[in-house]
This record gives C-alpha cells, structure tokens and sequence, in this order.
C-alpha cells in the first residue's frame, strides 16, 4: 500500500520500519542498504524527537504537542520526512509538501 | 578559554580541536600514535554543538519550572565511551582517556 | 546497595537515580522533590537516547571512531553538572574534586552494564 507514495512527485523513496528500527518493506530508488539505514535513523530520530516532545509539554504544560505525529528535516535539496513509521525521501524542488505529509499520514493510519 | 597546544596537555589527552558556532572543525591536534582523525571530530563537534542546545533548552525549562538555577547557561557537555570521554564547550574540545581523565581540569581549561 | 544509593551518600551529590529505559519508572535519594526526579528522569532518558544515535552515526560515518556505544555523558553548568552512565544519573555540585570523584565511579560500577537505552 506505501509504494502509491511513489506516485507522488519528488518521492524518492518510502519506507516502513518497525518499532525496533528494522525495515519492513521500502520502495523507490535507494538500495537495500540505504533503506536499512533510512529506516534505522528514522526510527531512531522519531525517538528522539518524542524526547524532546515530551519535555516541551512538560516545561510548558501546552496541550497538543505530544505525542508527536512526525517529523521532517529539510536539507538543501532534499527533505526526509516521517509520520507513525513511514519515512519518506523527498526532493525539494518536485515535492508537493502538504501532499506528501497528507499522504504519509493516510498511510501510515493502514 | 586555552590554546589547543594546552588543551592537549591535559593528561591522556588525545586530540584537541576547535570549531564554528554550527559545528564546522577550524582547526585541531591529534596526539602521535591517535587514529582520531578530522571527520571524527568534525562530527563530535556538531555532536557538542547540538547537545549543548538541546541542554540549553532543558537548563531552560527546568530552571523555570523548578526554580533552581545553576545549569544555565550550559558551559559544557561531555560524551562518554567505553574507554575514551569527548569534553568540550561551544567553540572547543578535547578527547580524554577515561582512566585518567580529569575532566574538572577540561572543563577548566575550556573556561568552564 | 544500588549505584544511586551509593552515588547520593557522597560527598557534594545533590541527588542520583535511574530511569527505566522504557516506560515512566524512577527511583531516586537526594534533595530533588518527587517531581524533579520524574522531571530529571524524562529529561535524562531523552538525552541518553539522543546521545546514542548521535554516537551510532558518528562512528558509522568515520574511521577508527571510540564513541559507540557511548557509555554516558555529562552536562556542566555554572554550580551544577549532570552525569549520566547507562540508566543511572546524578546531580552533583561543581566542587573541587566531585565530577572526577562520581565519574571514576559510576564508570566502575556500570561499565558492564549491556544495555545502554
């Protein structure tokens, strides 16, 4: 069901990891090392996003923030971005932003 | 704040080095016989960079919502491996072996 | 006797704990309220795993790296420092002879410890 992420412009890759960190399945142009990878530091950031969430609501006792629904980090010309356990490789220039969060979160409710 | 050439006296010192506000290495020293080399500390650098950060925000945090002060600012962060401990501030680090590691001298000789 | 417990009888420690790795477990001796210890506890278990990603890539992306896994850290500021070594931290003040004294033994007693986050 991820790999209609594809369809998207600008993804470059998608992948499902678990809640290890292993990959479950991935699609798109990386290999499968990459994708290993990708999935380990996207689960890894997602836990350290939650982290730091977790102590901004603590701080500031604001409602809403935690726990988070994603992440993304935006290079120069690239954007990973994650929402549950997907993660998404994006090339700025081509992707569509919102679609791609919109979709990532569809998905990542299946 | 000290020299490199300083820094690398602290006992079992085996790199010092120096970056940018964001984490870039500008300058370091590797002691002879050290496999440390100028990737490694680039990326402690921006390890400090962002740790220090992300202490900032808990020093923050905590200190308001605690009332206790004294983290803030955050003067140093340090990283500790298995045999070998990375101490450094936001402009300056250096690698110590941990059996001997005076880490209250690194601190001091980075200001802290 | 447990490391914090050994931890928080000496001299110029404020107060010491551990953390569960996963869940919202504590224990803690010291001058923090309960509280703080939770607080201390949230904000240390997220460092800590900060920590240990960051360590993981830097060895992963240079050669001849000592970082992983990485044991612990620490985080000085002007009167206080905080150490952590695998699921214990402790909070300490900056007196002479303190962080080297607790780090010296907090790596002593847990560098065997297996799991780290």
């Amino acid at each position: 069901m991820i790999k209609r992420l594809l369809a998207l412009d600008g993804v470059f890759t998608v992948c499902h990891f678990r809640d290890d960190g292993a990959l479950v399945e991935g699609y798109g142009m990386l290999d499968e090392d990459m994708m290993v990878r990708l999935a380990k530091f996207a689960h890894d950031y997602k836990r350290m996003v939650q982290g730091n969430t977790d102590q901004f609501s603590m701080f500031t006792q604001l409602p809403g923030w935690a726990p988070p629904g994603g992440w993304m980090v935006r290079g120069v010309k690239a954007t990973v971005c994650s929402v549950g356990n997907l993660v998404c490789f994006v090339d700025n220039e081509t992707a569509a932003l919102n679609e791609v969060m919109r979709e990532l979160t569809d998905a990542s409710h299946y | 704040m000290s020299s490199l050439d300083e820094l690398m006296n602290l006992e079992g010192a085996a790199a010092a080095f120096a970056y940018s506000s964001t984490g870039e290495l500008t300058d370091h020293r590797v002691a002879d016989g050290s496999d440390l080399g100028p990737d490694t500390l680039d990326l402690l650098a921006h390890m400090f960079v962002a740790n220090i950060a992300i202490a900032t925000m808990q020093a923050r945090g905590w200190e308001k919502t605690t009332g206790q002060s004294g983290f803030y600012p955050v003067r140093g962060f340090t990283l500790v491996g298995l045999e070998w401990s990375a101490v450094g501030n936001a402009s300056q680090g250096v690698v110590l072996r941990n059996s001997t590691a005076d880490y209250e001298a690194a601190y001091a000789a980075l200001g802290g | 006797m447990s490391v914090y417990a050994d931890l928080a009888a000496m001299p110029g420690v404020i107060a010491a704990g551990e953390y569960a790795y996963r869940g919202d477990r504590y224990n803690y001796k010291g001058q923090l309220s309960d509280e703080m210890a939770r607080m201390a506890s949230i904000m240390c278990r997220a460092t800590t795993m900060g920590t240990h990603m960051q360590a993981e890539i830097l060895c992963a992306n240079s050669e001849n790296c000592p970082f992983d896994p990485a044991h612990g850290w620490a985080v000085r500021g002007p009167q206080f420092t905080v150490c952590v070594v695998a699921n214990v931290f402790c909070f300490m003040h900056n007196e002479a002879g303190v962080l080297n004294r607790i780090m010296k033994h907090m790596q002593a007693k847990l560098a065997d410890v297996k799991e780290m986050i």
